[in-house]
């Protein structure tokens, strides 16, 4: 264990330490992160001061709904970064290297590559948002409610880790992803930050059932504020850690099978 | 029982084959269409610990999959594979930390950071001693003359000086092992040489068992006693790098320049070429033509200024062994 | 010079770029889906109002297809430089016979083409059958916006040139880029269109360069602006592509000198 721990700080160093080879970029990478995750919310804010509200939802409970986003991804990133960026690592020849080393496969993934910078200007966003919002959106921070709040953000974690874990693997099977990935997650988390009652059916359904972003913010969302757009059974208020866990397990059974069949194919 | 045992072993890939158009292509992205290529077919070795093994092949022959499935990154498709008592690709994570691997086109060395992070972190992931890890980072920098840029962000380095790091780095575990693939591609001449005296050195001195994969074969002439050539997935020659010279080797090569210019008649079993200035080549086996029977009449009969007999180097057999063309085995 | 080479180039960008043909299925989708989220945004924005301020939805609609689709258009590879020089293939770069900058345009100048006719035309053409697109407010306003639309994307392309070359001393510059990004995609009417953004807000663009990107040629498609406008706003564009690509040249010419002071 104790071993384990040196080596996570060992990797951590050489990875900060690699940063701050580019001072220049390693001092201006949080805000970067942390501008480039809030353009969504600017455009918002900028629209709102025209138009008041979109769908009966006014500016706070919108940066409310965004927040949940960030700080969710800000968490799962501070893990996922080599989930994240895995196809590189396979078609760059690195995965064998991981291989033909005395470690955990996943152990190495997540901590080569962790990019703590970009969890904080993820995470900083996420936590300035909650702070703008969470006290002008009307919601009672009773226990149940915090509580509650806390196992929807661990669900919402575990749903996009899940997601980033399944295009992981499918990089093992046909190494490029980047625009699946581009076209599945990216986008769609463009337009998460906005109630999801403003879209048609089609795109709904995709935010529910496919790339289901709808329980890392809208519906948790609803639960707090109650808002009078939800055409959805109450139920769905509190799927999110349900959701999440199943779709980690299912993710993780794929990523073993990945694995195995690595080894038997090569690349 | 042998150090490294190969029994019978193949390797097949699945190779996607690509539909043409803009459907095919995703088409080929639902439902992918394979082709079977068989990139090792049924070979079988043993190696004893503290040989050095040379592998040899062109391009595609399949070194780089054998290396792959001996060091545990690949399973193979059938055959039996067991070194130092473990089978790599079950055992990974008790296997790996007694073995070293560098692939001279793939780095291990952190790109941005000086060569001496790489080897810390590295200590670190193989849970290194402190005084182990000492002790050889000593020796190998003396060794191999990396105290000038130990310091110096990889980026910055030279292709032979980053090689030399990357050996380094795959060392630092003083594993039993090691595998190079392809330790001096792109490296100069001097660099070349440096590498080369280290890895036997550590051969030698050491007792590390070696495999080696080059397309020079210069790098095996002066690392490796035993050589494997494979070609096309098959293995077609495994043994001493001098008995090959010795089965292969036999053509000779007999250059004369005459002092004026000469009609000459056929000799039986040999070739003859005319070149510039009056010169003409003689090639033929000596196993088959009496080289000072060839060379009397040569000489007895016409007037030589200058005379040049030449065997073939190693390169010349080995390429004569991949085109089969007289090396029926 | 010949320009035989720099046309090689670009007809090799635009070749690799064909051979992706999954991705580009998908990146048309992409771009299609990102236009349609923002127009459902925006209906549902509007509610039940015809206009706001005077701008209609069909405005608004032709804004976002047109903006967008330029930005599918305009991608300049901010990486072009930098990875050389992360690499360190740089040095071998300038043994090339061609001039780099050339060569950087001619790669851009392909990708755009490709872009042109493999995203924009075909998003251009879905929105034309399902949530239309207004006509051009004449064929001269046509001819203006494709003149307009071109320094458009010279504004761009030297803004990405200049940051670019900051490399040199950065090395890792992905911050800067990643920032520059931010800035264009929020000023410059790509997301929001300009005509509801804060008064304030608009009085400081028009001292930045970022609307000359989109917001001046969609301006001129929709007849938004006079004749003499017009040429104003141009000769605004022009300026801003003189001044940037001078800055930009300036640090090109100091990097090169220190590249080869340090050798790298």
């Amino acid at each position: 264990m104790k071993d384990v721990l040196h080596l996570m700080s060992m990797y951590t160093k050489t990875t900060a330490k690699a940063w701050f080879q580019y001072r220049v970029d390693a001092v201006l990478k949080s805000l970067a992160v942390f501008l480039r995750e809030a353009t969504g919310i600017i455009v918002i804010w900028f629209t709102l001061m025209k138009f008041d509200n979109i769908n009966g939802w006014n500016i706070y409970e919108m940066v409310f709904l965004f927040s949940l986003l960030f700080l969710t991804y800000g968490i799962m990133i501070i893990f996922f970064t080599g989930l994240r960026d895995f196809g590189n690592t396979v078609r760059s020849g690195s995965f064998d290297r991981f291989i033909l080393r005395p470690r955990g496969l996943l152990f190495q993934i997540i901590f080569v590559n962790s990019d703590w910078f970009a969890a904080l200007g993820h995470g900083g966003l996420g936590i300035t948002l909650f702070l703008i919002s969470a006290w002008k959106v009307g919601i009672n921070w009773s226990l149940t409610n915090a509580l509650y709040y806390i196992f929807t953000i661990a669900g919402g974690v575990l749903i996009q880790g899940a997601v980033f874990l399944t295009l992981a693997t499918l990089n093992i099977f046909m190494l490029q992803t980047n625009s699946l990935k581009e076209l599945l997650y990216w986008n769609m988390r463009k337009f998460a930050g906005y109630p999801i009652s403003i879209f048609n059916k089609a795109i709904q359904i995709f935010m529910i059932y496919v790339m289901p972003f709808a329980f890392v913010n809208y519906f948790p969302a609803q639960f707090l504020l109650r808002k009078s757009d939800m055409s959805y059974s109450e139920i769905y208020m509190y799927l999110t850690p349900i959701v999440g866990t199943v779709m980690y397990l299912a993710a993780y059974l794929f990523w073993r099978f990945g694995i195995r069949f690595y080894k038997s194919s090569g690349n | 029982m042998s150090f490294i045992e190969v029994k019978n072993v193949s390797k097949t890939f699945k190779v996607s084959r690509r539909r043409a158009g803009a459907i095919g292509a995703a088409a080929n992205f639902f439902v992918p269409k394979f082709e079977k290529k068989e990139a090792v077919k049924n070979i079988s070795f043993n190696i004893e610990k503290g040989e050095a093994v040379g592998f040899i092949g062109p391009n595609g022959a399949g070194k780089s999959t054998t290396v792959k499935m001996l060091s545990g990154i690949l399973h193979p498709n059938s055959g039996e594979i067991k070194v130092g008592g473990y089978i790599p690709y079950k055992q990974r994570k008790a296997y790996v930390g007694k073995i070293g691997v560098v692939f001279g086109q793939k780095s291990q060395l952190q790109w941005d950071l000086p060569v001496i992070d790489s080897f810390e972190l590295l200590k670190a992931i193989y849970s290194v001693p402190d005084d182990v890890y000492r002790k050889n980072l000593e020796r190998f920098t003396e060794m191999l003359d990396m105290s000038g840029f130990i310091g110096q962000p990889v980026r910055q380095l030279s292709l032979g000086q980053r090689m030399r790091a990357d050996i380094v780095a795959a060392l630092l575990h003083s594993p039993e092992i090691v595998f190079f693939d392809e330790p001096t591609i792109g490296v100069d001449v001097v660099g070349k040489e440096t590498i080369r005296a280290f890895i036997r050195e550590l051969n030698r001195q050491d007792g590390v068992t070696m495999i080696f994969t080059t397309h020079d074969m210069r790098d095996i002439e002066k690392t490796c006693r035993r050589l494997i050539i494979i070609n096309e997935g098959e293995k077609i020659y495994d043994g001493a790098l001098s008995a090959l010279r010795e089965m292969y080797g036999t053509t000779r090569r007999l250059e004369v320049a005459f002092s004026e210019k000469v009609d000459l008649p056929g000799f039986e079993n040999v070739t003859v070429e005319n070149l510039e200035n009056n010169k003409k080549r003689f090639t033929f086996e000596n196993n088959k033509v009496q080289i000072n029977e060839l060379m009397n009449r040569i000489l007895g009969e016409y007037n030589v200024r200058d005379i040049n007999i030449s065997e073939p180097d190693i390169e010349t057999i080995i390429q004569k062994i991949y085109t089969k063309k007289e090396a029926e085995i | 010079m010949s320009l035989r080479p720099y046309l090689a180039y670009a007809k090799k960008i635009f070749l690799n770029r064909s051979a992706y043909r999954f991705d580009n299925v998908m990146g048309i989708i992409s771009t299609c889906l990102q236009f349609f989220i923002f127009w459902e945004i925006y209906k549902a924005l509007y509610g039940t109002s015809t206009d706001i301020d005077g701008i209609t939805m069909p405005m608004v609609t032709t804004n976002f297809i047109l903006s967008m689709g330029l930005g599918a258009i305009f991608s300049p590879d901010d990486y072009f430089l930098p990875s050389k020089i992360w690499d360190g293939s740089i040095a071998t770069e300038f043994l090339r016979p061609i001039s780099f900058k050339g060569r950087m345009i001619a790669e851009n100048v392909g990708n755009a083409l490709f872009n042109l006719l493999f995203r924009f035309l075909p998003c251009l053409i879905i929105a034309l059958f399902t949530v239309g697109v207004n006509a051009p407010a004449s064929p001269a306003m046509l001819a203006l916006f494709v003149l307009s639309a071109v320094l458009g994307f010279g504004v761009l392309w030297t803004i990405s040139f200049a940051v670019q070359m900051t490399a040199f001393w950065l090395i890792n510059i992905w911050s800067l880029i990643t920032i520059k990004n931010v800035l264009i995609n929020v000023l410059s009417g790509s997301m929001i269109p300009l005509w509801f953004m804060p008064r304030e807000l608009t009085a400081i663009l028009n001292f930045m360069p970022f609307s000359s990107v989109y917001f001046t040629p969609v301006q001129i498609y929709l007849g938004q602006l006079s004749f003499e406008e017009i040429m104003l706003k141009c000769g605004i564009q022009l300026a801003w592509i003189i001044v940037i690509y001078l800055l930009g040249d300036i640090l090109w010419r100091k990097g090169q000198k220190k590249l080869i002071v340090q050798g790298g």
